[in-house]
Order: structure tokens, then sequence, then C-alpha cells
């Protein structure tokens, strides 16, 4: 007995160090992945390619705000997964750069079915492409549609008319907004990212602040900063003390009548089924062309110490290609919209009303998710105080611009 | 205690008694056998000499050595490098001076220093005083249901701080809890709580003293029901009144149990995060009002910061040296002043 076990014992000790012997013949990759609340859908997309290819590829996902962090530690480790989910811009750039990512410039799908606005979330400052853009967020306003009928208010067109339906809402005791500012980060990310292409326009303009020929403290700033102020003006009572997470309920549940949020947040709407919902575009100022922020939110990289890079490679040329997007479109989470420059049908008429918003408007990222991330603490830290009434829209527009030269001086060095 | 005194202990008592047939037959044959040479050694095993005691001590020291003693060295080690695992390069001294004088770092770092002492001071004044104002009615002659009181102040160690840091974020903000303060005619409690710079730290401290009171409030309990009854009948026999009872025969007795507990209360919220983070979040908001020692160095060290979230391990192991050096200097003081007048 004490033989056989000794014997199974060793048996298995040597399968751990050979672990040729024990693989199946098929190629077994990992994915990583913040999108934990997809599981069954990734998987879903995942088995159907094992039938396709015999490659089995095991999702991954870690919690959102760990991914990050979880990956890099991964990476460095050599523990990382074959296939990952990449962050756009400086987040997943900076991975390139340290040489974890596989350049995918040889698929030449990349090039013909995606625009290079979408590229240009996932390339390094050579020009290499080293993800697939998979999908898109906006940041739009949903609007309660039954409160709106009861006090005769039309969807407002323009920033001004907004400012006049907060306002009669307000006159009437109902709460304009749901949005608060204690999350520190939808206040800048929906709300003044979200309303700045209306001001300051798109990919083209946004180049010559990056360029430096533009600071951010001239009048399309100043301005924007201004009518944030305004806007501010109709937060929720308590919106210090108010987080992200408490918008969705409070709006669903009919407290407030607007709320200025991500595409992303569509799907948590159906929690609340007599919810009238409406959506339209952060309304531009009177005489500015309208922007919106479509922002490019992820994409597929592969490692580039990974065991198996042809069947990685392999996997992302069938996620650039026509079919394979059609197929990870379907299984997207609402709200969150496919980059592939090839009619695709979405589920969920809601989100697709969202997307509709995008016709005829200016489309950019968010303004300093490119360059200028560096400064997100310091926009962070203004836009609240402007809404406490702590500091005014010219000398936050100051701030801005000295955090703008410093992170031009720094990459210039 | 000295080695002499040691001798007169144990020559007091008699030495542990070996029973001298165990009681399951089986092994009866051979324990004839072992009897003598159990007894032998055992009258030689009150001193044997030599290192012995040491491998007593090992299976502990292993543990501490391996999770305490080294992972704490290593983290000192780790404060002298910068970028992680695989890109880690040795950069001297610069992560202190980066946390000491770039004006940034520094200034959260500052900030979350005073936070947490203002954090300490709640729980030291209020948390402690409370929970001995509570120990001493709980454990008065004359109190009746101490049972039920005891129970009811300790209950909400039981809750998970992510729970009621949850509620009382909610219990605190104007939109959820505004109505039905209105309704009962207080107004004045209708405010964000949470999103003044000016009251949010003191409220955080104080959901924190209300879930903890409990802790100290059981362990000067038991340090209470220690004191002699004699003493106490002796001090009303001589007229002293509840106050003089207590500074003058039970807060000296129970000096001892006074001082852990200020250390406790010293190290837990020197290393607190979790109730900043249930309450207002990791990055200490408003305006890093509620930012603590723990939840900067869990954004620096741990998280990163939002949106790029690439930590800097280098820099969070630097927070952790400087503030485990603080804390050192905090408790040994404490420790020399409260503990070993044996």
């Amino acid at each position: 007995m004490k033989k056989l076990t000794a014997l199974l014992l060793a048996a298995l000790m040597l399968a751990t160090l050979v672990p040729g012997l024990v693989q199946a013949e098929g190629v077994k990759l990992t994915m990583g992945s913040w999108r934990s609340d997809d599981t069954a859908q990734v998987q879903a997309l995942l088995d159907k390619y094992k039938e396709l290819t015999g490659v089995e590829i095991t999702f991954q996902p870690t919690v959102p705000a760990q991914y990050n962090a979880t990956l890099r530690l991964q990476l460095d480790n050599g523990t990382g997964p074959d296939l990952m989910y990449s962050r756009t811009f400086a987040a997943s750039k900076e991975l390139y750069d340290a040489g974890f990512l596989l350049p995918l410039n040889d698929i030449a799908a990349l090039k013909d079915n995606f625009s290079a606005a979408s590229l240009e979330a996932f390339m390094a400052d050579d020009g290499t492409i080293y993800a697939v853009p998979y999908a898109a967020v906006s940041q739009i306003v949903y609007y309660n549609k039954a409160i709106f009928a009861e006090n005769n208010l039309e969807v407002p067109t323009t920033f001004e008319e907004l400012l006049n339906v907060a306002q009669a809402l307000k006159d009437k005791g109902i709460e304009p907004l749901a949005n608060g500012i204690a999350s520190n980060w939808d206040i800048l990310e929906c709300v003044f990212l979200g309303m700045l292409p209306n001001y300051v326009g798109g990919a083209e303009e946004r180049a010559l602040y990056e360029a430096g020929e533009r600071k951010m403290n001239d009048e399309a700033f100043v301005k924007a900063l201004t009518d944030f102020a305004a806007l501010s003006k109709y937060l929720p009572e308590g919106f210090e003390a108010l987080a992200n997470e408490d918008g969705p309920g409070m709006f669903g549940m009919g407290r407030a009548a607007m709320f200025i949020d991500g595409s992303w947040t569509v799907g948590m709407f159906d929690e609340y089924p007599d919810l009238d919902l409406g959506v339209f575009a952060i309304p531009a100022p009177e005489g500015h062309t309208p922007g919106l922020c479509f922002h490019s939110d992820m994409g597929m990289a592969g490692n580039a110490a990974t065991q198996h890079p042809e069947e990685v490679k392999a996997f992302l040329a069938w996620f650039a290609s026509v079919e394979g997007a059609q197929e990870a479109a379907n299984l997207l989470p609402a709200g969150f919209y496919p980059m592939i420059n090839a009619p695709v049908e979405l589920s969920g008429e809601m989100a697709m009303t969202i997307l509709g918003l995008n016709e005829g408007k200016v489309l950019d990222y968010r303004f300093i998710w490119k360059d200028f991330l560096g400064m997100y603490t310091v926009m962070v830290d203004n836009l609240n105080a402007i809404a406490r009434g702590e500091t005014t829209p010219e000398a936050a527009a100051e701030a801005f611009a000295a955090a703008q030269e410093e992170i031009l001086a720094a990459k210039a060095e | 205690m000295s080695p002499k005194q040691t001798g007169q202990r144990l020559g007091v008592h008699p030495a542990p008694q070996v029973p001298a047939y165990p009681a399951s037959g089986r092994i009866m044959k051979g324990s004839v056998n072992l009897q003598p040479s159990l007894r032998a050694r055992n009258r030689h095993s009150l001193n044997p000499g030599g290192g012995y005691w040491f491998w007593y001590l090992l299976p502990a020291l292993l543990v501490y050595i391996l999770f305490m003693a080294y992972p704490m060295l290593d983290s000192v080690r780790l404060s002298l490098y910068a970028g992680t695992t695989g890109t880690r390069q040795y950069v001297g001294l610069a992560n202190y001076t980066r946390l000491f004088t770039d004006p940034v770092v520094s200034t959260r770092f500052w900030g979350a220093f005073k936070n947490t002492w203002v954090f300490f001071a709640y729980h030291m004044l209020v948390q402690n005083v409370l929970g001995m104002l509570f120990a001493v009615i709980l454990t008065s002659r004359t109190m009746k249901g101490r049972k039920i009181y005891q129970t009811i102040i300790f209950i909400p160690c039981t809750i998970a701080v992510m729970v009621s840091g949850y509620l009382f974020r909610l219990l605190l903000n104007p939109q959820f809890a505004g109505p039905s303060l209105r309704a009962m005619g207080l107004s004045a409690l209708v405010r964000p709580w949470l999103g003044d710079p000016r009251t949010a730290l003191n409220v955080v401290s104080l959901v924190s003293v209300w879930q903890w009171v409990g802790i100290p409030t059981m362990m000067f309990v038991a340090g209470l029901q220690g004191v002699s009854e004699d003493l106490l009948e002796a001090a009303d026999i001589e007229g002293c009144n509840a106050w003089q009872t207590f500074w003058h025969i039970k807060f000296p007795l129970i000096l001892p149990v006074v001082g852990m507990i200020a250390i406790l209360t010293f190290v837990s919220n020197f290393n607190a995060f979790d109730v900043v983070y249930a309450m207002t979040g990791p990055n200490g908001p408003p305006n890093y009002a509620t930012d603590l020692i723990g939840s900067l160095f869990y954004r620096y060290g741990v998280a990163g910061e939002h949106p790029i979230g690439i930590p800097e391990p280098g820099v969070g192991a630097a927070i952790s040296t400087s503030v485990f050096v603080m804390l050192l200097a905090g408790v040994l003081p404490t420790l020399r002043a409260t503990q070993g007048r044996d």
C-alpha cells in the first residue's frame, strides 16, 4: 500500500515537472479582463471560437478597480494571460513600451476594418498597433420622459435651454440632476469631458492643445468651465456626498429628472420598469458646433511572452475580422459599441438610440486621455472646487493651463 | 522574574504528577517499562540546563520570522526600490525624498498623517472614555440587565465595516435620510455630512467609534471584574464616593488594561483603512479630508491612482516604513509607562 502511494506521488510530481505530458493536444490560452460582469457572455464567445479552431481559451477576469495593477504584476512576474483586455491610451501604451504586448502590425484586417481614430487609442509612438479596438462608450444625458411631460418641458437643444429646463424643474421643487461629486471621477469623465467637445471641437483641435499651440486657459476652456459652473448650481442637495453609484438609483426612482452619465449605465435602468427613459446628447451652447464624447474604452491585446504566439495572433486576427467582431458585438453588454467599420447589429433599443446621438456630431475621445492623463487629479479637484463654489472658472482654467504646461515640458525633455 | 524566584516557586509546588498507569489497556505492557525512565526524566526536567528551551520557541519563532519579521524587513528593502517586480531598480532613498519633498506627495502624506491623528484622537478620547464609562456602569453592583446592555454595546463590532459604512453613508446623505429627518422636525441635521471637508473626518471617526466601542468596554469590564471585592468594600466603609472609588482604586488597578487598550487603539487606528474605503472612498474625499495613512498607502502601494492604476510599491513601502518608525516611537514609551510593573 505504501509503495503504491509513493509511486503515485512520484508520478504526480513527475507530471507537474513535465507539463507537456499531462497537457491535452489542443492549445490552451488564458484571457485577462476587467469585465467580471460579462463572464458568461465572453465564455460563450470563447466556446464558439473553440468550435471553429479547437483552441481553448479560459476567461480569467479581475475586479475592474484592480485590473491594471493585477495585470501589471502578472506581466512583471511572467504569469500574465496570453490574451488580455486592453485599456486605451496611456494605461496600455505603458505596457507596450515596457515590452509586454505583441505588436500587431502584420494583421492586415486592422487597417482595413478600423478607422485611424479607433486605432489611435492603441498606437505606440512609432505607429505600431498593439491591440485590436473592441468597444467604445459615450457620455450622454439620461432624462425622465414622464417628469419632462408633466412639466411641459422640451428636450433642450442648446446648453442655455438645458439650464432653463434645470431652473424650471428646480422652481417646481424637482431635483434637476442626479449627479454628485463624491466619487471623484464621474464629474470629470462623464460631465465635464462629456461637455468639452461642444467647446473645443474634435481630434484636430485636441491635437493643437497636445502640441501646445493652444492653452487650456483659452476662450473655449473658460467658456466650458463657466457653463460647467452654471450647470453645477443644479446639482442635487447634498451632491457633495453623492457617489456615482447613488445616481442610477436616485434617477431610476424618479427623484431627479436628469442624470449625466456613461452609456455603460443604460443596462442598470432595466431594474426600474416604471422609469420612462429617454436620452439626449449634452447640448452645445448657442452657435457652437455640437460634439460628443465617444470614447474608445477597450481593446484586445496579446502577451509578448506567450508560449503560443501563433494561436494568440490567430485569435486577434479573427477578433479584428468582420465575423469575429459580429460575434463579439452580440455579446457586448448594453451601452458598449463595437468600433469596427462595418454595419454590426446590436441588441438593445435604448443602446441603439444612444448610438444614434452620434449622428452629425464631431466625435472625440475624452480630451485628456491621450497626452494629458497626468492632469486628471488637477481637473477633478478644480471641478469639485467650482461645484462647491470655492474657485472660479477663470482660476480653474489657469490651473489647467499650468498643468498642461508642466506635462508638455516633461514630454519635451 | 529572576532564576532564584523561579526555583523557589517551583520548589513550593509539587512536581506535576504523571499518571501511574495509562487508562488504555493496550499499551500497558510497554508502559510498565517506561515508567521509571519517565520519572527519572521528570525529575531532571525541572532544569536540565543548556539550550533546551530553544526548541519550544522554534515553531513560534519560525512562524513569526516567516510571516512577520521577514515581510516587514523586506518592505523596508522594497522602499529603496522603484518599479514593480520585473523592472525593479535600486534607487536609494529616492522614494523617501519624494515622499517628504515632492509638493503633491508630501502634502498628501502630511495631510493623511494629520487626519490619522485626528482619527486616533477620537478613538482614544471618545471611544475609550465611553468604553470605560460603560464598563464602570456595567460592573456596578446595583446594575440590572447587565448582559443585555453588554450585548447591545458589542453588537456593532460584529457587523462588517463595509456594511455599516455603507448604511451610514446613506443615513448621512440628504437624498436618502433627508425626508425622514425633515418629517421628524430635524431639518438642521439634513446636511451632506460626508461631503463637507469640515465635517467628513469627524463623522467618519464617530461612526468608527460607534462601531468599535464594544471592544474596550469588554476589556475594561473584564479588568474591573478582577478588582477585589474587599478593596471596594473597604472603600465603602471608609466613605469613598463613586468617583473616589473609581479614581483611586479601580483605575490604578486596571491601568495595565488601559495601557494595552491605548496601544491597541494606537496601532489599529494607524492601520485604519476599511471605514474610509466604505464610507467615502480610497481617495479620502472630499478633497482628501478623510484620507488616512491606510488609504494613502493603498493608493500608492496597492491600487495605483485612477485612471491609470499602476501602483508604486516603492513609495507604498516608504509610507509604511515611515509609519512603522512613528508607531514604534509611540508604542515604546506607552509600553514602558503602563506595563511591566511586576
